[in-house]
């Protein structure tokens, strides 16, 4: 078990720079997610601590020792792939002992600690069959085992789930989220899936084109959300933006929509601004509610309705644009109804025109 | 099932086909009986007494069974001698072209080193070279080193194989990425990585080249017979051209004698053909 | 992937060491050293004296040599385009057939190629042998009496090469049947509905599609038999060999029998730049035919 530290990390293919100058702190026996979409640079960032792209500029610290030159043997680091990357020529045993047997240890030390493992995952009567041989979750949980006999530091996944249909997908996500509890290793785990970094991280970083554009707690990210990056990458259905301009009246903060429709809004730590500022606003499907047309702050003709059983999604269309409200699993809506959307002001946010959010003020 | 609705004309030309595809049918047989005929003619002949041979008249199977010119070949000529050279030159060969180049091949593929490209493309260039143009260099190379009517004088030309380092490299290319990062992260060097996982995921590859490697040492005939003037130093592909004279004219010794030169490799090809068919795919590949 | 530059080149090193060694030694090496001694008088061992460009002049003017190239192209001609079609037809031939009868028919047909040319030579000889061979009762009853083949010299290089298409042609029919395979069954059945007869569907589909196989096949049969020696040399001994040298036996007749290192090596030089440009050119021209 040990902490993960980055400092000022920067990587350059050739001329160009994939990522900008971080850092980054990830706890001893913490679940650590990696968030972003394609590109942003969480699998560079995964593979540098795990030794398999080299630092351009840097340094990187593992349970306090520096590792930035070091090779990733010798990291005390494990990794699951996406592609699980079993030897197809060995068995489930010799997969699992592959690092044990390559650093010489004998056949009972290899025996022992495979059966260890193999007994944790529930693969013990998978043990001599080859990878051809296995599901797609048989197969993950063989590459898990291989990482967990070296009996790492850190374990680091990369994008381990994607290959599985979404049923396989839930159950994994339950076994890693018990094998974390059970183990108690510092574990990063990279995804572009926010509903998996929502349910099995303690922090998440979101990662946006080589920076970290926020970092947190997934209420944290969920409720606060530093920028309209974040704001619009957890969550899904994902926020609603609504462009306003907001004026600094003497009863506090209003903004104020096209079409007329005002909202006061709490308040904020704003930067001073004179006259209007544009931004935007942001607000979640759960925290509208629908109304009679005119009784509330916008109205609108709704497109299309989602039932989903437990819950139902409406999709309006309103002068300012799309607006999904998220509704009571017992309401009934038809495309061409006219609705009025309420939206609560106390679980607004503002971003300004750079995506910045406005921090509500203590 | 889905009902397919033929015109009338469509299903005379469906039938036509089968008749034509019969004849197609016959006729390659008719091929494949002209084709191996020779080979039989040669193994039926070699086991005819000599009288019959020379005497007028056909006999497609042979009226009496005999092996005397095989034991006559093989108690009172080298071919015993000569098979001792096939097997150790073709089985060196084999060898150290499958070490060398499996090697060479890895070094290429998986590592950074400087001149590699420059490399890779001389081994491309030296396909062009005709082995044949460089027979008169390496027979004075061999010369000068002493090498000439020993087996290492045979050997060495012999293992200039720029096609099967190109196959190796072409092979190990084609392992993903994630195979070889998987084995770093579990700890293995370049040794570990080139004997435990690249050269076992390509076993296949390996016995395919070993095995034609093999067929092409056995059977070379230019390069030993000029490498090699002692008669007890040549290997079975060229003995059995070089002493016509101590049998005078004597068919069934002639063939029984090429028969056993044969042998070994056609039964090499009829055990492992799946192996040469390959390894004849990969090469031609590569040309291609 | 992580570099440590200095590990790895040990490794490439050592890996590559043996490799090397046999290369520069025995290719590198005797290149640069053929193409010095072209323009040397060298004999087959030892030194000579520079003569510059005298063996090339001799060559321009050598009756052998210009023989020798006739031959060759002679024996490439009587070979390459032949052995590519025949060995295009028996491929489809042998590819209609099913499961055990097509292993048989490969079989029977790839053999050939993994005798060694002695062996063949051995029962070609037999089976034209001028007294008992048995294809001379054909030949004795079309033209009345038994013909030395190998001794009739029109007859020479046709039987020659008549032979070598025996023996090779079973790689030919290997890759032309991978090719066919390739091509997916459903065309020829999409063809068949719309009214293609069996020839229509060879020259419309199967030839455009297998003309890349085609032309593979054809310039590993021309590199092939434009260094021709072991079949000539075998069948032509003890006739009048010099009518039927091909350029590696001038080669070798040069540098062995009559001790000239440096006029063979010219000869070799020669040969090299021949097939060099021969099969580039004839890649290029034919890919850019099939290109219509």
């Amino acid at each position: 078990m040990a902490s993960v530290e980055l400092q000022s990390i920067r990587k350059k293919y050739g001329a160009v720079e994939v990522i900008k100058g971080l850092d980054l702190s990830v706890d001893d026996g913490s679940f650590t997610a990696l968030l972003g979409p394609s590109g942003c640079g969480k699998s560079t960032l995964l593979r540098m601590v795990a030794g398999l792209e080299e630092i351009t500029e840097g340094r990187a610290l593992i349970g306090g020792t520096d590792v930035t030159h070091e090779l990733p043997a010798k990291r005390r680091v494990a990794m699951v792939f996406q592609s699980y990357a079993l030897y197809p020529h060995l068995t489930v045993a010799q997969n699992i002992c592959f690092s044990l047997s390559l650093a010489g240890a004998s056949k009972s030390v290899q025996k022992e600690k495979g059966d260890r493992v193999a007994r944790l995952l529930q693969l013990e009567a998978l043990m001599d069959r080859r990878p051809a041989e296995l599901s797609g979750g048989q197969r993950q949980r063989v590459a898990i085992g291989r990482a967990l006999v070296r009996d790492p530091e850190v374990f680091l996944f990369d994008e381990p789930l994607s290959n599985l249909d979404a049923l396989l997908r839930v159950q994994m996500r339950l076994e890693l989220a018990k094998l974390h509890n059970e183990l108690k290793t510092t574990m990063i785990y990279v995804t572009h899936d926010q509903v998996e970094a929502m349910t099995l991280a303690d922090r998440i970083v979101v990662l946006d084109k080589g920076v970290i554009s926020q970092m947190g707690t997934p209420l944290d990210l969920y409720n606060h959300p530093a920028n309209r990056f974040v704001a619009s990458f957890i969550g899904s259905p994902g926020m609603n933006f609504l462009p306003a301009v907001v004026r600094m009246q003497p009863s506090g903060l209003h903004a104020g929509f096209e079409g007329g429709a005002v909202m006061k809004l709490t308040p904020r730590a704003t930067p001073h601004f004179d006259g209007g500022q544009k931004v935007e606003i942001g607000i979640r499907p759960e925290h509208v509610t629908l109304t009679n047309p005119g009784a509330g702050q916008i109205d609108g003709v709704a497109t299309v309705f989602e039932q989903l059983g437990n819950t139902s999604y409406v999709y309006i269309d309103t002068g300012l644009g799309q607006i999904i409200v998220e509704a009571d699993q017992s309401v009934r809506i038809h495309p061409g109804d006219r609705l009025g959307l309420t939206l609560d002001p106390a679980r607004a946010h503002v971003f300004d025109a750079k995506g910045t959010a406005w921090a509500e003020a203590q | 099932m889905t009902a397919t609705i033929y015109t009338g004309a469509q299903v005379r030309r469906l039938r036509r086909f089968n008749t034509g595809g019969a004849i197609i049918s016959v006729i390659t047989l008719l091929g494949v009986i002209f084709w191996a005929f020779p080979i039989y003619w040669a193994l039926a002949t070699s086991f005819k007494p000599e009288q019959d041979i020379v005497r007028p008249g056909l006999d497609l199977i042979p009226n009496s069974f005999t092996i005397e010119a095989y034991a006559h070949v093989l108690l009172n000529t080298n071919i015993g001698i000569w098979y001792l050279n096939s097997l150790v030159t073709s089985g060196a060969v084999t060898v150290l072209v499958i070490l060398m180049s499996a090697a060479a091949g890895y070094a290429i593929s998986q590592l950074d080193f400087p001149g590699r490209r420059v490399l890779w493309w001389l081994i491309l260039a030296s396909f062009m070279v005709p082995i044949p143009a460089l027979i008169v260099n390496h027979f004075v190379l061999m010369a000068e080193f002493r090498m000439l009517n020993k087996w290492s004088g045979v050997i060495l030309p012999q293992l200039l194989a720029p096609v099967t380092v190109m196959i190796y490299k072409q092979f190990f290319d084609s392992v993903p990425r994630d195979f070889r990062e998987a084995a770093v992260m579990d700890g293995a060097t370049e040794w570990q990585l080139l004997f435990r996982l690249y050269l076992p995921m390509n076993w296949g590859i390996t016995t395919a080249l070993a095995i034609i490697t093999f067929i092409g040492a056995w059977n070379a005939f230019l390069w030993p017979f000029l490498a090699v003037t002692s008669e007890r130093m040549m290997n079975v592909s060229v003995g059995i051209t070089q002493v016509t004279d101590a049998f005078g004219v004597k068919y069934a010794r002639d063939l029984s004698s090429a028969i056993l030169a044969g042998l070994p490799v056609a039964l090499v090809y009829l055990i492992f053909q799946r192996r040469v068919t390959q390894a004849i795919m990969l090469t031609a590949g590569i040309k291609g | 992937m992580m570099r440590y530059r200095r590990s790895d080149i040990t490794t490439a090193l050592i890996l590559l060491i043996p490799f090397l060694l046999v290369y520069g030694v025995l290719f590198v090496y005797p290149t640069f050293q053929m193409v010095g001694l072209t323009f040397t008088n060298a004999p087959l061992i030892g030194e000579g004296e520079w003569i510059g460009f005298r063996n090339y002049e001799r060559l321009w003017g050598d009756r052998l040599f210009s023989r020798a190239v006739w031959n060759t192209g002679y024996f490439v001609l009587l070979t390459v385009i032949p052995s590519t079609l025949l060995g295009l037809l028996i491929a489809l031939g042998v590819n209609r057939l099913n499961g055990w009868w097509q292993s048989v028919a490969l079989a029977a047909f790839f053999l050939p190629y993994i005798l060694p040319v002695s062996v063949v030579f051995r029962i070609w000889a037999w089976m034209l042998d001028s007294q008992f061979g048995i294809m001379q009762y054909p030949i004795a009853a079309i033209w009345g009496e038994n013909v030395p083949i190998f001794r009739t010299l029109p007859l020479f290089m046709p039987a020659v090469a008549f032979i070598t298409v025996w023996w090779l042609i079973g790689f030919n029919v290997l890759l032309f049947i991978a090719g066919l395979r390739n091509i997916s069954s459903e065309i020829y059945e999409a063809a068949a509905l719309d009214g293609a007869t069996r020839w229509q569907q060879f020259a419309r589909i199967t030839w455009p599609l297998i003309w890349p196989i085609t032309v593979l096949v054809a310039t590993i049969q021309l590199i092939l038999q434009l260094k021709i020696f072991d079949q000539i040399y075998l069948f032509g001994q003890g006739g009048r060999t010099d009518s039927t040298l091909g350029m590696v036996e001038l080669i070798y007749r040069s540098a062995f029998q009559r001790n000239q290192g440096g006029y063979g090596a010219t000869v070799a030089l020669v040969l090299f730049v021949i097939i060099v440009v021969v099969s580039v050119l004839q890649y290029q021209l034919l890919r850019a035919k099939g290109q219509r």
